[in-house]
């Protein structure tokens, strides 16, 4: 094949062409420009890459997701207890109805107490310690999230993300508890999660202070 | 190029892992992608902030729908592709909060700077698609089935996209050079 210039186009885009027009190229200093510029550009292309190092990064993903995780769980453990709760509840009505039916007329079974619900007087009494304690918290939350939020410290970032996620879980778990005072386990459960907030203050305040 | 290939455990175990929770196999997944979606990120989003909130939003999505990862075409392609779609949500967040709604027209290539800096120039001016599959295989080292995988389009098509980025390179920069 005769190679001529207008060709040159058509082997770029055919590679099996690309002989021909490097053949042309040794005695037209266009086309060898032009060829020159096309293999010059994958050369230099790869330090077009940016890079820059980022050693907060992965902190910020890892922490975000451990506590995403830390709140499945808890979430996980209070649907299994909900479920088992239902299944026991439809059991003692079986039986309670089953007693009822077959047993000799007369008797009535003494109502069955059940020691994982609490008492009015222990309810009051959580109730107060739960007020107290939430109180204490809040001082305490008040104190670090003032600098938490005026903080780019990356671990004061991250703990800023955690207390978001907390403060959901706790308004979740207080609004199911409004529904089910004398769940002995559910409060258990929020007594955790304000745990878990009160460890996470106490363990950011020092950062949040040194990056003022 | 082996893109995001991963030598001491197979993307396949690494994601299963990551599914039941092991945070260390997913430190794993992005020690070896984090590096080239920043990269990538940057070049969409011009902005080193922006491109680490968009890489690190891919990754929290990438963890929670590790369950619903299809092998078909690799880890790779799949992580990317969330990456995209990303960038191009905090590209349009950051559309809607810029004050001037009018795009700043891409600034002409100077004559006589190295070609590197030439072909950045350039990029800006060439269609986005074919820009992205330049970006894709020639800058990042994706194969052509990677890129096609990642951009979800025909692997010939973006053979053909590569080509015509080049073509339209070309023509910039032997202009600007004139």
């Amino acid at each position: 094949m005769t190679f001529d210039c207008k060709d040159l186009e058509r082997a770029l885009a055919v590679p099996e062409l690309l002989p021909d027009a490097r053949e042309h190229a040794k005695v037209c200093d266009a086309c060898r420009r032009e060829l020159w510029l096309w293999s010059e550009m994958s050369s230099v292309a790869p330090g077009l890459r940016e890079e820059w190092e980022t050693p907060d990064l992965w902190p910020k993903i890892h922490q975000t997701l451990a506590a995403q995780q830390k709140a499945a769980k808890r979430n996980n453990v209070r649907f299994d207890w909900r479920m088992l709760a239902g299944i026991a509840a439809a059991l003692v009505i079986a039986v309670s109805v089953f007693i009822f039916m077959y047993s000799p007329s007369g008797h009535t079974p003494a109502a069955p107490r059940d020691s994982d619900f609490l008492t009015e007087q222990t309810l009051k009494e959580v109730e107060q310690s739960e007020a107290a304690y939430r109180a204490s918290i809040d001082k305490l939350s008040r104190l670090a999230e003032a600098k938490l939020n005026a903080s780019e410290n990356p671990v004061a970032i991250a703990a800023r993300e955690k207390l978001l996620v907390l403060d959901s879980e706790i308004t979740n778990v207080r609004s199911t508890v409004a529904h089910n005072k004398f769940n002995a386990q559910l409060q258990t459960d929020l007594a955790m999660l304000y745990r878990d907030k009160q460890d996470t203050l106490k363990e950011i305040l020092p950062h949040a202070q040194s990056s003022q | 190029m082996a893109a995001g290939r991963l030598t001491a455990r197979s993307d396949a175990d690494l994601i299963q892992a990551s599914k039941r929770g092991d945070l260390s196999a997913f430190e794993e997944i992005y020690a070896a992608h984090a590096g080239r979606m920043k990269s990538i990120a940057f070049h969409l989003l011009t902005d080193r902030a922006d491109a680490e909130d968009a890489v690190q939003e891919a990754f929290l999505k990438i963890y929670k729908a590790a369950g619903a990862i299809q092998f078909d075409s690799g880890l790779a392609p799949w992580i990317y592709r969330i990456l995209l779609n990303c960038c191009y949500d905090t590209g349009r967040k950051r559309k809607r909060q810029a004050e001037s709604p009018l795009a700043a027209e891409p600034p002409a290539i100077p004559n006589n700077v190295p070609l590197q800096l030439a072909i950045r120039h350039a990029l800006d001016r060439i269609h986005p698609q074919y820009r992205m599959v330049f970006w894709l295989f020639e800058v990042e080292g994706f194969r052509h089935s990677e890129v096609a995988a990642i951009l979800e389009i025909p692997e010939g098509t973006s053979k053909k996209w590569l080509f015509e980025a080049k073509r339209e390179l070309k023509r910039l920069l032997t202009e600007s050079r004139a």
